[in-house]
């Protein structure tokens, strides 16, 4: 087990920094002027520029300056937004708000996604499972910001039942209809995951055996149906995670909610080049994190997977 | 007089297809007396299974029951519903089911799953249930059943799972077990262990079982009463020993004749003397002929075409830590194999056989050791043409009928990738001769535009052959090649075996797990147990003299054995 | 031979041999035409109404993207300010927008980017996706590894954001595009990160058909690692990275609409779905207008749906658990 997360823990050693050595790339090493790729067409002093670039390293060979801003990385310092305020600072005051939207998200799509996939995969082919099948297609289909939109317009707008924005208000009913867009791609995603693996799982012979051996249909289902399907269910769910956070961009746009995807979309439009790296790599370190989480978890919920 | 606990009259079962029924079980008739055990014995598709799954109420899929009655103690359970006819399951008729790789729930310990039953069963609750699981794991044979009950399945055996399901499968003490191929994917020692366990524990508390089973051996020496199905119908039933003796429809005539395990010993030996005096005399005609083509190989042709010296096989596994551990999956096994005969392995699931067949036909390479083939080391090939030549001399069939040919490729494509690879012939001349081979192996011309899907198991088999026919090589390596086979077409492609080995002059490596089979094409033995070589002589010798306790044990466990009927 | 005496039920029976007569084993039915993994497929494929409703949409989605003009002679850079934003009229069956477009005519001539996005990124994917995939799990070892962890990288830094932070970096080297230039930058964005899920995925099935016995036996016969692979190995995977591609056509057109929904996607000079959707959201604020939303985001929608919808079906056709 100790071996594996280590092999593990050194497998993501070339991710990470491959990773960010991509988007550094990406956005640092582009033709003409580094002050103009970072500040943009203002005009800059002599005494600012020197400045700007000993701040920025940008004296350096651009692999050097990779490696000096994974090393201020290591230690949280992810250097000087445009503002004058630590990015670190930026992103500590963001991120709690996008990981609270994306587990209110998860949890949402967790329950419903499950629930809805479970009876769908017992009643194949019934009205409900058609029905089920039906809405997952369409949540898919239609993009996630027409969707959001539509339901900002209805229950913000229209009912009022809930704010249309949010802002700075980050309360748990603020959040409730962000969480609801925001997870409802992956809502479809779980319900067709869980009402496969339920199909699959009710034909398996060790099923087939438990029902022989008098236990009743329902706990059947429940004791081994069920519990069997959440295997791939969990590990989708624990993957996601980070996916939301990452996708949670629109969903902030949309409803005006200060998270990390709206400090990155942000960044970028204004060219904080600094900013839009940090962020990058922060997603990328919870990508890694979550994924080896999920590995573990996968381990705990299934007493085949012993890793050695 | 007693009552009939299970009676069974003129069932017929349909699976839907389409808008259709197609019917999979015609008109059967089966009576199960109490403390008895009665064997329905057929190929598979016979609907044998399917039989035995409409008891229980549990058919796969689309199948229904489309007529008739099936009584229990008295009742008829095709007329009661749903509910009261789930509560007949576990506590009155109790199932071991096939595979015990599949039948338990890999997520829960093996405890937790009996104990299941017991609940369910209204048998024990809570630590009496404990208590209880722990004394049904050891009547089942399970050593240490304190520990072994807080074990998962994947930390058992197959033998040891298939004892858990027994114990499952008695827990609420039936009065009828379905014992649906109870030990089909055990290796014969194993199966014989726990077949005689069985029999003790259902004698002792007098449980009536219907054995299901493809092994007509195995069905007269385990049941009183045998029921013989084909294509949905039974065609004889009655006494196991008189059917056996003498049986009076065509098809178990042909079922019995072509058991290997009951098959006159004396007979074989003697067919199998004639097919090698012809085999070894168009072995050296090829032989010298090769030599006179100038071959990539030197040799003469009178020495072994193979022979194997010392070969081993060790493998790095993930040990504690960082480390590796080394396990010897071959040690040190050397034999020869001599022109136009064969030598079989003989070894149950590990002994090692199937990767000492992959180093003859060079597909891993030996830790240590060489095969020679005409005389040559195979490890020192370096030239293109010579690593050509040595594959076409050398060809293997392998066990599974269904991957061993590419589902994309139709037959003709299959057979005819070798010759195109080694650039023989024309096209028509590579036509005329993939239909020469499919003759051969008694194929008509037009499977040559089917694609493997659509052929059964014995047919693909025959593709299989066909293609390592495909460019006249003297050794075909057979890893298993019949034993994913039914009885009847095992014995057709045995027999198919020694014709072409009479008529060509092949010389056969014969990879298997069953003994059986062994007298009917090997003039030498070698039995495999864990890597080692533990018995090597002529196959009368292993069979009428064995030395080794383990080949004596192998050979005890061929079911049957105790019934050979009269000749 | 002592006769047992047999209980009631258990005589001695054989059924007349006329009922169950005994057939050749191993007999060859030659009356069907012979049928390989992908006709039968097409069999299965052939009577799922799905496939025929999807089929049939995205035939004609295809034309409508290879010839707007058939179903419009509107342009849909013609601005009519006159009628800003008035609701479906005679000849304009969508209406106008606030720029005065007609929104039928931008609908029309808004398919072919997104669907161009779309088709280009899959092929993309799936062909670098298939290759590396394929690879790596043939060859295994370092190869593996390398080909792995090269994936994951990519794999790593979320799809979206990567997109963003690509398009900026090209809007900076390559300003002005043009229509194709602007079309093809999306798809380079999205294809640069999109293909490691492919690779997983051909990974994984090549990894199930190497160790199958044909594959030996084509070894057995000398054949070359990379024939093996190119002839065997990768005809073989290709089922479960064909239903990939046909979804994640879908996803991709979605994600292109969510860039331009971001403003960071196609250039708005460029007539496309998501330009008009993201346009469409400030003149609807308050729910009127909603036909000016609508027209491009159903289209979309439809498009999106028939492509998940052909891929379903595609699979059941091509799973081997759907099939005997």
């Amino acid at each position: 087990m100790w071996r594996y997360i280590a092999r593990r823990l050194l497998q993501t050693i070339p991710v990470v920094l491959g990773s960010t050595l991509l988007i550094y790339a990406m956005v640092f090493l582009q033709p003409g002027d580094p002050i103009v790729a970072l500040f943009g067409e203002k005009p800059v002093s002599e005494a600012t520029r020197a400045q700007l670039m000993a701040q920025y390293n940008l004296d350096q060979p651009f692999i050097v300056q990779w490696l000096l801003f994974l090393k201020g990385a290591l230690v949280g310092d992810f250097g000087i937004a445009y503002s004058g305020q630590p990015v670190s600072e930026l992103i500590a005051r963001a991120l709690p708000v996008t990981f609270q939207l994306a587990v209110m998200a998860l949890i949402f799509e967790a329950v419903l996604g499950v629930v809805a996939g479970f009876y769908a995969g017992l009643r194949r082919g019934k009205i409900f499972d058609s029905t089920m099948l039906v809405v997952s297609l369409i949540v898919i289909a239609v993009p996630i910001f027409v969707l959001g939109f539509m339901m900002q317009l209805v229950f913000g707008i229209q009912l009022q039942w809930v704010p249309a924005t949010v802002g700075s208000n980050t309360s748990f009913t603020n959040m409730i209809l962000p969480a609801l867009v925001l997870g409802l791609v992956s809502f479809a995603y779980v319900l067709r995951l869980t009402r496969t693996s339920v199909i699959e799982n009710l034909t398996a012979d060790h099923v087939r055996t438990a029902r022989a051996h008098g236990v009743p249909d329902g706990m059947v289902n429940r004791r081994h149906v069920l519990r069997n399907s959440m295997i791939p269910v969990v590990t989708f769910l624990g993957a996601d995670l980070g996916a939301l956070m990452a996708g949670a961009v629109v969903t902030e746009g949309i409803f005006n909610i200060n998270g990390i995807g709206n400090l990155a979309y942000q960044a970028i439009l204004r060219g904080e080049n600094p900013t839009v790296v940090s962020v990058v790599t922060v997603m990328v370190i919870i990508y890694v994190v979550t994924s080896l989480l999920v590995d573990l978890l996968y381990a705990v919920l299934d007493p085949r997977i012993r890793y050695a | 007089m007693t009552q009939p606990l299970l009676q069974i009259r003129d069932l017929h079962i349909a699976f839907t297809s389409g808008k259709k029924d197609v019917p999979a079980v015609r008109g059967v008739d089966l009576t199960v007396y109490p403390g008895q055990t009665v064997a329905i014995v057929g190929e598979s598709g016979s609907g044998k299974s399917t039989t035995a799954h409409a008891v229980i109420d549990l058919l796969p899929g689309t199948g229904h029951v489309t007529a008739g009655s099936i009584e229990f103690d008295g009742v008829d359970l095709m007329k009661l519903g749903g509910r009261r006819r789930r509560s007949y399951r576990g506590d009155r008729i109790g199932l071991v089911p096939q595979d015990p790789m599949s039948n338990l729930n890999p997520l829960y310990r093996v405890g937790a799953q009996i104990k299941e039953v017991l609940e369910v069963n209204d048998v024990a609750r809570g630590k009496a249930a404990d208590r209880r699981v722990v004394e049904l794991l050891e009547e089942a044979g399970l050593g240490d059943a304190e520990a072994r009950a807080k074990q998962y399945p994947h930390e058992y055996s197959g033998g040891m799972r298939q004892r858990a399901l027994i114990a499952a499968g008695l827990a609420a003490r039936p009065q009828l077990l379905i014992a649906d191929e109870p030990t089909s994917a055990l290796d014969v020692t194993v199966q014989k262990q726990i077949l005689d366990h069985l029999d003790g524990l259902t004698d002792e508390l007098g449980v009536a079982v219907l054995l299901i089973t493809h092994d007509l051996g195995l069905a007269a020496e385990r049941a009183d009463h045998l029921v013989v199905m084909y294509k949905g119908q039974v065609v004889e039933s009655g006494p196991a020993l008189q059917i056996l003796r003498d049986p009076q429809h065509p098809y178990s005539q042909r079922l019995i004749s072509s058991a290997p395990s009951l098959r006159s010993r004396r007979l074989a030996a003697s067919e199998r003397a004639e097919v090698r005096e012809e085999a070894t005399e168009a072995a050296l005609e090829v032989a010298e002929d090769t030599i006179a083509e100038a071959s990539e190989f030197g040799g003469e042709a009178t020495g072994p075409v193979i022979r194997a010296t010392d070969l081993t096989k060790v493998f790095k596994l993930p040990g504690k830590g960082f480390s590796k551990r080394d396990f010897t999956a071959v040690d040190s096994v050397s034999f020869a194999l001599e022109r136009g005969t064969t030598t079989a392995i003989v070894g149950e699931s590990g002994s090692g056989k199937s990767t000492v067949a992959r180093m003859v036909l060079d597909l891993l390479e030996p830790t240590s050791g060489t095969v020679e083939f005409d005389g040559v080391d195979v490890g020192s090939i370096r030239t293109r043409a010579q690593q050509l030549d040595f594959r076409r001399r050398v060809q293997p069939v392998f066990q599974n009928p269904y991957a061993s040919l590419d589902p994309m490729y139709s037959i003709y494509r299959s057979i005819e990738e070798p010759l195109r690879l080694h650039g023989v012939g024309t096209g028509k001349e590579r036509e005329r001769k993939i239909r020469d081979l499919l003759d051969k192996v008694s194929l008509p011309g037009a499977v040559m535009s089917r694609y493997p899907n659509e052929l059964s198991g014995g047919q693909r088999q025959r593709v299989a052959i066909a293609r390592a026919l495909a460019l006249d090589p003297e050794v075909v390596v057979l890893d298993e090649a019949v034993s994913a086979l039914d009885v009847l077409v095992q014995a057709q492609i045995l027999k198919l075996l020694n014709d072409l080995q009479a008529e060509l002059g092949l010389s056969y490596l014969f990879i298997t797990h069953d003994l059986a089979v062994v007298r009917q094409i090997a003039d030498q033995v070698l039995v495999m147990q864990k890597g080692r070589v533990v018995e090597q002589a002529g196959s009368l010798e292993v069979f009428d003299h064995p030395r080794e306790e383990y080949t004596k044990r192998l050979l005890a466990a061929i079911p049957g054995r105790s019934v050979e009927p009269a000749s | 031979m002592p006769e047992t005496t047999s209980l009631p039920g258990q005589t001695h029976f054989v059924a007349p041999s006329s009922e169950t007569p005994l057939q050749a084993t191993g007999m060859v039915d030659t009356s069907a035409p012979p049928e390989g993994q992908w006709k039968e497929a097409w069999k299965v494929l052939r009577r799922n109404w799905l496939f025929w409703v999807s089929a049939i949409l995205l035939l004609f989605i295809l034309v409508v993207v290879c010839f707007p003009g058939l179903f419009t002679g509107v342009d849909p850079r013609q601005s009519m300010l006159s009628k800003s934003l008035q609701g479906p009229q005679s000849g304009h069956p969508f209406g106008f927008d606030k720029q005065g477009y007609d929104v039928y005519s931008r609908v029309v001539y808004g398919a072919r980017a997104s669907v161009v996005v779309g088709l280009l990124t899959t092929v993309i994917v799936t062909v670098i996706g298939l290759f590396t995939g394929a690879v790596a799990g043939f060859f295994g070892r370092w190869v593996d590894a390398l080909v792995s962890r090269i994936a994951d990288i990519f794999f790593a830094i979320p799809l979206l954001l990567a997109a963003i932070v690509g398009l900026s970096a090209l809007n900076n080297v390559w300003p002005d595009r043009g229509y194709w230039g602007g079309v093809l930058a999306v798809v380079f964005a999205l294809a640069a990160f999109g293909w490691p899920q492919v690779t997983r995925i051909a990974r994984g099935a090549v990894l199930e058909i190497r160790g199958l016995e044909f594959v030996d036996a084509s070894r057995a016969i000398g054949a070359s690692k990379w024939r093996n692979l190119f002839s065997h190995i990768i005809p073989n995977s290709l089922a479960p990275v064909i239903v990939t591609a046909t979804v994640s056509l879908g996803v991709y057109i979605v994600a292109e609409a969510t860039l331009s929904f971001l403003g960071i996607g196609l250039p708005p000079s460029i007539v496309s779905w998501g330009n008009d959707i993201a346009a469409a959201q400030s003149q609807v604020r308050s729910g009127d207008n909603l036909h000016v939303l609508f027209a491009p985001a159903g289209a979309l929608a439809v498009t999106v749906l028939s492509f998940m919808l052909l891929g379903d079906a595609v699979r059941d056709a091509l799973d081997p658990k759907a099939r005997k």
